[in-house]
């Protein structure tokens, strides 16, 4: 086969194959000026940011970048910004700066002191960073983690390998949590009407009052709490029910997981969690189920939908996904068919997929009367026959999957195809949950606000959550709590619900508190401490500890949250002898070997109810009114609820899918953004029954149309210094019967311009197809195909390459089709290599600093429809490095090993190294972005002074870069040598594994390898043999180190499909 | 009319020689000089507490690695805890004045603040245990402690220093049984022992991260 060239952008086409935005499918001139730029405008810190392309382009003077690179020269900058120093001072600083530099040499360096410890702890090296496996609650799936502590200061999570939830991955909310950590906002100490008091005075008032509720058996006393998978928090719970018989617990998360729950009730009787085995499963249908990323689980999802997917060669099977939703998902991004319907209409679709099913032949009793007679408006004929038949070809490794969004009923007809097809015990297990009495969040948080607002309750105790912030507005939670005299919130900070409490009490991050949970799949883990609480803060099990107070057997003292969980772990394990050595067991592997036999085989489905529960609400068939759309209320990928809303890391990160930093946004489609005439950064104002919200728009293309997604979590007013009015809060929209999504929604245009910060057009790859993809017949006709996607190389070498047959040679391979785009990477590099977070204006400049990023390119001629590739993309450690020929310094060179060093006391600050990447993977810092002293005082508080609590986040191995520093990813270097000193050390030879970066660690889908390349058993040399492998870019001959693998699509090529689909 | 007298013809070229070579000989000066061989080199801080290297490795001839343990596993200096001083310090000379302040961390908790004598700069990471591992001996980088009654710093610790070793280090390398050894010469290496490739790195990641 002859050689193609590439498939570059073309007119004719209607735009750009590969595109990372609407603007640059569009090709506007103003995007243009910006990329070719390359470096965003103005260096000075006053300058203005880019106020959004469109407002670039309408600039006359930034129509070309001819002129725009002009306007620079002149000395007069674009924008109406004047230059503020002048040649004189310029000068004159110089000058005075040159003198100074001789003199500086003069100076002795300061005294540095050293402290060792006074007493040695036991089993610490300094210098020799320990692990503690721990876990944290992600929505319900406790995710094992080990993290790394640095003479007792936690510094870095990475996944448990011994855990199965994370089989040594984490994902992007565990790299973060590291940080929320060292927030600078938690507050201090337990407060009483907004005044500090102590812990103590606390402590005493508490016990009186648990003491005089004891006199009505706590009547009017209630707690409320998020959803819990902790053993110890059910069995104390129940203690101080045992002390408080007429008091009643509360359930509320605004990432309520409710309708998953309720629908396997409706389905067995009894609630239960699935766990689902995307790896063996051939055919997933999602409905609505963004499982790998917001769903709970999505760690473990990703890690076994990637294993179904995993291609050595031609030969190998792969699943296909179907993915039914309103919104643009990473689930979706990752489907090999999406059906863009409205959130409300993916009942009707699963109704007709079911009757289809039933007609086949499914036996579905009396569900099957039930289905009602849905239309097929919108729902084109292959979405249901064609997938019907091959669910059906399929049976017991055909999964149905469906999002938390959807109503219960819609789990339980899920769980009853599933059980039809023969998929229970196959691709589906059960496991019993660990919070029976749990009740649906919204109801129970609406009973207890009704109940607070009839004067029922006068003492209410509120274990962390932030319901003021995050209810639903027709709970009116904020009114009604000051109707309760007594309140008390556990919480991190003082945010919304702790300012309208009369005690608020600091609540312990995990990482400081002793706790257990259990996973989805019924894996008890311990949650154990790294570190003594920083702030005088109490965890939820301390605090019922305090509830269950003087009735403990053991004595007066409320039991600590060690004793708590070891008393309920010794309940459990009924061993008399041998507990210790159990519990030392489960601390250092971090769960209790055996405990997953939480799993058990669920009684027949009740198809009987299920058939009344869906006969009850027969699915929608009316049109939403004019002007009136579906508002989907969508949990965020970073934020979730508004529980991270102060850390930085996860308010800089960009949306997997819109790019999106340090905002939400409303997105919708291209389409129904036409129709109600708004664009990009128009604010709108979305009003439901007396309730409104304003929020500023995004198009997303591939969003269904006649909907729009909010994301909730942000908006908050509380949360911290970083997190203070960032986004919109659009929690007041919601209602207890429409908590995830709702019809009837006015949408109004204000006429505000509101400046949505995003990513998506930095670091343009000019449309050249990088992430090159090819579907499964594709791939079996031209296993290599990526080769012959991209031109071969037609630079000539100007030297003799150097020869690096010996010793390591490092190298990285990143499996496209095995990559989902969550983003956990990002953080992880972040967390690992002191990545700085610079702000919302500073990365409107183009001036972020991640040194990962992952590239969301849009396929395809169709905005309203496009395919979606992710790219992670960090230096490539190309072999022939083109930043280093112009490196006036030498401050990036190459190591033996093949590495393209960066000596940051050397680097001057040119910035030629990043003009001259193709890739486009330096970064700059162009301010003191990780504190220090200022020049020309801090623009904006983010950057201004690093809070000290945050420098004990810092790696030690990893030096803290300063201004004027060039910097960018190493392949985690200090691991590396980290590596080969153990090698010397032991005298062994660095094996295959023993050195992971922080990407491919944490990566859930193990779509990242590193190793040696001059090892030809390593991993990573199989995967970069592969035959889909190519490099990017390859014709600059730069030889990068970093390969890539062809991303593979399995679209449905069945004749009826193909011939519908036209 | 002569405003300058003729003897003057000659001031450009005598001022240009003469700036020239006032140049060269200031940077000369500052290039030879003002380097770390003579700037650092000598460098001995007062430290809290009198503590002899002299008594404690030379006369009593305590092994390094008694105070500086598990240095052949982390990269740090190990510098002792207190605990490892009230070790033998709770029945040797539990009155001495000399050791006042370690008595007085000892009972109060708070660490003995050395004055740190081998500082490298910040970007700059060194790992003891890869260099005792190759075989390079206490000695080599610090001298001859034991014969310090206080620390001293021996050695200019810069970089072309290290680059030094980096480049050829078997004249430093010995047998790892003689790391700690503070009289070692090449000449007392056992008859056959040959110093292993180690194979140092020269390139900037081995140090800077």
């Amino acid at each position: 086969m002859k050689r193609q060239p590439y498939e570059l952008a073309n007119a004719e086409d209607g735009g750009a194959v590969f595109w990372k935005s609407l603007e640059e499918k569009r090709s506007s001139d103003g995007l243009q000026a910006m990329k070719e730029a390359e470096f965003p405008l103005g260096v000075s810190p006053d300058a203005a940011p880019f106020e959004g392309v469109a407002d670039l382009a309408s600039r006359p003077a930034a129509g070309d970048a001819a002129s725009l690179l002009s306007d620079l020269s002149d000395g007069e900058l674009p924008n109406g910004i004047v230059a503020q120093v002048s040649r004189r001072g310029f000068v004159k600083v110089g000058a005075a700066m040159t003198a100074l530099l001789g003199l500086d040499g003069c100076v002795r360096r300061p005294v540095e002191k050293i402290a060792p410890y006074t007493r040695s702890p036991e089993y610490t090296i300094p210098g020799i960073p320990s692990h503690y496996a721990t876990v944290v609650n992600q929505r319900g799936e406790a995710l094992g983690l080990l993290v790394e502590s640095h003479e007792g200061r936690p510094t870095k999570v990475e996944g448990n390998p011994d855990h199965p939830a994370s089989k040594g991955a984490a994902d992007l909310l565990a790299q973060a949590s590291i940080l929320d950590l060292y927030d600078p906002d938690r507050s201090t100490s337990p407060a009483q009407g907004g005044k500090a008091v102590k812990y103590e005075e606390f402590e005493k008032a508490f016990e009186l009052l648990m003491e005089t509720t004891e006199a009505d058996a706590g009547a009017k006393m209630r707690v409320l709490a998020a959803p819990t998978n902790s053993p110890t928090f059910v069995r104390l719970r129940d203690q101080v029910r045992q002390r408080f018989s007429q008091a009643r617990f509360h359930t509320w998360s605004a990432a309520s997981d409710s309708n998953t729950r309720e629908g396997a009730r409706l389905a067995f009787g009894q609630p239960m969690h699935a766990n689902y085995d995307y790896a063996r499963a051939r055919v997933i249908v999602s409905l609505d189920c963004d499982f790998l990323q917001t769903e709970p689980g999505a760690v473990r999802a990703m890690r076994s939908f990637a294993d179904g997917r995993r291609l050595r060669e031609p030969s190998d099977t792969m699943s296909r996904l179907y993915m039914v939703e309103s919104t643009h998902s990473t689930t979706g991004a990752n489907a090999d068919h999406r059906l863009r319907v409205r959130a409300r209409d993916v009942e009707r679709y699963a109704r007709l997929l079911a009757k289809e099913l039933a007609t086949a032949g499914l036996e579905l009793g009396p569900v099957r009367g039930a289905l009602g007679d849905a239309s097929t408006d919108g729902i084109p004929d292959p979405w249901v026959k064609s997938v019907a038949k091959e669910i059906l070809a399929n049976r017991g490794r055909a999964l149905i999957v469906v999002g938390t969004r959807q109503p219960a009923r819609l789990h339980a007809l899920a769980h009853a195809l599933n059980a039809a097809l023969g998929n229970v015990g196959q691709v589906v297990t059960y496991t019993q949950v660990v919070d029976v009495a749990e009740q649906d969040h919204a109801s129970d948080l609406r009973q207890l606000a009704l109940d607070m607002d009839s004067g029922k309750v006068d003492t209410l105790v509120i274990l962390g959550g932030n319901p003021v912030y995050d209810a639903p507005g027709d709970v009116k939670f904020g009114d009604r709590l000051a109707k309760v005299k007594n309140t008390i919130h556990l919480s991190s900070r003082i945010d919304e619900t702790s300012k309208a409490c009369a005690w608020h009490v600091p609540l312990s991050h995990p990482f400081e508190a002793w706790g257990d949970q259990r996973s989805l799949d019924g894996t008890w883990s311990i949650q154990q401490p790294l570190i003594q609480p920083l702030r005088e803060s109490k965890s939820e099990l301390e605090l019922l500890s305090l509830m269950v107070g003087g009735m403990m057997e053991t004595g007066d003292k409320p039991r600590s949250g060690y004793d708590s969980v070891r008393d309920t772990l010794r309940q459990a394990s009924r061993a008399t002898i041998g507990f210790e050595k159990q519990w030392s067991t489960a601390l250092s592997r971090g769960l209790l070997p055996g405990s997953a036999s939480f799993a058990f085989t669920p009684s027949d489905v009740k198809s009987a109810d299920i058939a009344a529960e869906l006969a009850k609400a027969p699915a929608a068939k009316g049109a939403a009114g004019a002007g009136q759309v579906e508002v989907v209320f969508a949990v965020d990928s970073k934020m979730v609820d508004g529980r991270h809303a102060n850390n930085p890391w996860l308010c800089e990160l960009p949306d997997p899918m819109t790019k999106i930093v340090w905002d939400n946004a409303a997105y919708l489609s291209p389409k129904t953004a036409g129709e109600l005439g708004v664009a990009s950064g128009d604010v709108i104002e979305l009003s439901r029954e007396g309730a409104s919200a304003t929020i500023a728009a995004w198009v997303l293309p591939g969003h269904a149309d006649g909907t729009i997604t909010v994301a909730l979590g942000w908006g908050r007013t509380a949360a911290g210094r970083y997190g203070n009015g960032r986004g919109f809060d659009v929690n007041r929209l919601r209602s207890v019967d429409a908590l995830h999504f709702t019809d009837g929604v006015s949408v109004k245009s204000t006429g505000a311009k509101y400046e949505l910060t995003q990513t998506q057009d930095h670091h343009s790859m000019e449309g050249r197809p990088v992430a090159i993809d090819a579907t499964l017949d594709e791939y079996k006709a031209t296993p290599n195909f990526p080769q012959y996607r991209t031109p071969s190389p037609r630079t000539l070498p100007l030297w003799n390459r150097r020869d690096y047959s010996q010793g390591h040679r490092w190298g990285m391979n990143v499996d496209l089709s095995a990559c989902t785009g969550c983003n956990a990477c990002v953080v992880a590099c972040q967390s690992e290599n002191n990545v700085a977070t610079v702000g919302k204006e500073q990365v409107g400049r183009g001036r972020e600093m991640l040194w990962l990023r992952v590239d969301r390119y849009f396929i395809g001629t169709d905005e309203a429809d496009p395919k979606v590739a992710m790219q992670p993309l960090a230096c490539v450690q190309c072999e022939e490095a083109p930043c280093e020929n112009v490196c006036p310094v030498n401050a990036t060179a190459h190591s033996p090993e093949g590495l393209n060093d960066m000596a940051y006391n050397r680097c001057i600050g040119t910035r030629y190294c990043a003009n001259n990447c193709p890739y486009k993977v330096r970064r700059f810092n162009y301010l003191e972005f990780q504190g220090g002293e200022q020049v020309g005082g801090a623009p904006e508080a983010l950057y201004g002074e690093m809070p000290e609590v945050r420098k004990l986040q810092f790696n030690p191995n990893v030096t803290v870069r300063m201004r004027g520093v060039m910097e960018k990813c190493t392949y985690c270097v200090q691991r590396i040598q980290e590596g080969k000193i153990a090698s010397k050390r032991s005298g062994q030879p660095v094996r295959d594994g023993d050195i992971t970066p922080a990407c491919a660690q944490t990566c859930p889908a193990n779509a990242i390898t590193f190793g040696d390349l001059n090892d030809p058993t390593s991993r990573v040399t199989q995967a970069a043999r592969r035959d889909r492998g190519y490099q990017l870019l390859s014709e600059l001959g730069t030889h990068p180190r970093t390969t890539y693998l062809g991303k593979i699509r399995n679209p449905n090529t069945s004749p009826e499909w193909t011939k519908e689909k036209g | 009319m002569q405003l300058f007298p003729r003897a003057l013809n000659k001031l450009p070229v005598i001022a240009a020689v003469g700036l020239t070579g006032a140049l060269v000989g200031v940077v000369f000066v500052f290039w030879y000089y003002f380097s770390p061989k003579n700037l650092q080199v000598g460098y001995a801080p007062i430290q809290p507490v009198p503590y002899s290297h002299r008594l404690h490795a030379g006369q009593l001839g305590i092994d390094c690695r008694y105070c500086h343990a598990n240095i052949e596993r982390s990269a740090h200096a190990m510098i002792p805890a207190t605990q490892t001083c009230m070790g033998c310090h709770s029945v040797v000379k539990t009155d001495s004045a000399r050791l006042a302040n370690v008595r007085a961390s000892w009972a109060s908790g708070a660490p003995i603040e050395w004055v740190k004598v081998h500082k490298l700069p910040e970007h700059a990471f060194f790992d003891h245990s890869a260099h005792l591992a190759a075989g390079v001996g206490c000695s080599t980088c610090h001298g001859r402690i034991d014969q310090m009654d206080v620390v001293r710093l021996d050695k200019p610790i810069s970089m072309g220093w290290c680059l030094e070793c980096h480049r050829d280090p078997t004249p430093n390398l010995r047998p790892k049984d003689q790391i700690t050894n503070m009289d070692w010469r090449p000449e007392n290496a056992p008859p056959g022992w040959q110093p292993p490739a180690v194979n140092p790195p020269q390139h900037c990641s081995g140090c800077h991260r």
